[in-house]
């Protein structure tokens, strides 16, 4: 997996960042991990299939996924409830859907993507695909610290072995 | 009184685009959660402006606008999705929607396109 194919997602991030959210986010050096287990409180997951076939998954601290629901909806909710699960679904399926654009080449949309899964806690792991390298990058925002990882592989089109 | 109808599965978003409507001095809005109750919706509640979603579940937001023009409803339709390749955007239109915002969007832009397509649509405010 080469280390460029994360350059979209994390544009969509600045994007996402500048215009919704009115505020500014920067990002660490990008890393590679073997696990998606959680390494933050709170984890958005999406597929993507088409002709790639992978996972783009955003992890956020309580705080950042509070600060980010507060910011979208003009609150000061403290509490963790599915209104903050229904807003980090909705931020990665943005961003993955930014991103989608941005890698989809031509007119015709070749990448398609799944219903996002919230996943609470970091007490488990999830390996997807089997043997799967994740690129993970880091970001500091006004609205807090959280993390990006993505996975995916290129597939052969048709008829090619 | 104008009356506006949001469609979004996702309940943030759907807070999101009613703030946007305060903002353009719509306050009257129902909500839907997907494409299906969208259309019940319209079949039992007259409207001036759709704001609508693409991927939702049980129906599709763009089937949702054929649907619904298929019905002979008139009023404005914005697709206000993540679908952004220019080919989602020639097929929204040719389904029937009126305008088209991707998201991430800027508050400012999502009022200012209803403020257009209700004023093109001879709608007062």
């Amino acid at each position: 997996m080469r280390v460029e194919y994360i350059n979209p997602f994390i544009e969509s991030v600045y994007d996402l960042f500048s215009t919704m959210l009115g505020a500014k986010a920067e990002r660490g050096e990008i890393g590679v991990t073997h696990t998606a287990a959680n390494p933050r409180d709170i984890m958005a997951l999406i597929g993507l299939s088409g002709p790639v076939r992978g996972m783009v998954a955003l992890a956020f601290p309580v705080n950042t996924a509070l600060n980010i629901v507060n910011r979208l909806l003009g609150t000061e909710s403290r509490i963790i409830d599915d209104t903050v699960s229904d807003a980090i679904a909705e931020i990665v399926n943005i961003v993955a859907g930014s991103a989608k654009a941005r890698m989809n080449s031509g007119e015709e949309s070749v990448i398609d993507l799944s219903l996002p899964t919230i996943v609470r806690g970091n007490s488990f792991s999830i390996d997807y695909p089997s043997k799967s390298t994740w690129l993970e990058v880091s970001f500091q925002s006004d609205l807090g610290s959280f993390t990006l990882r993505v996975t995916f592989q290129q597939l052969e089109p048709k008829g090619k072995r | 009184m104008i009356r506006a109808l949001v469609v979004d599965d996702s309940i943030v978003m759907r807070k999101v685009l009613i703030g946007a409507l305060n903002r353009a001095q719509i306050t009257e809005v129902d909500q839907a959660s997907d494409g299906l109750e969208a259309v019940q919706a319209v079949q039992q509640k007259s409207y001036d402006l759709i704001l609508m979603d693409w991927n939702m579940p049980n129906m599709l937001g763009i089937d949702a606008v054929k649907a619904i023009r298929a019905g002979g409803y008139a009023m404005p339709i914005i697709m206000v999705t993540t679908e952004a390749e220019k080919s989602r955007v020639i097929e929204a239109l040719k389904a029937g929607a009126t305008n088209y915002v991707i998201k991430p969007f800027e508050p400012a832009t999502i009022v200012s396109k209803i403020q257009d397509v209700l004023a093109k649509a001879g709608v007062v405010i």
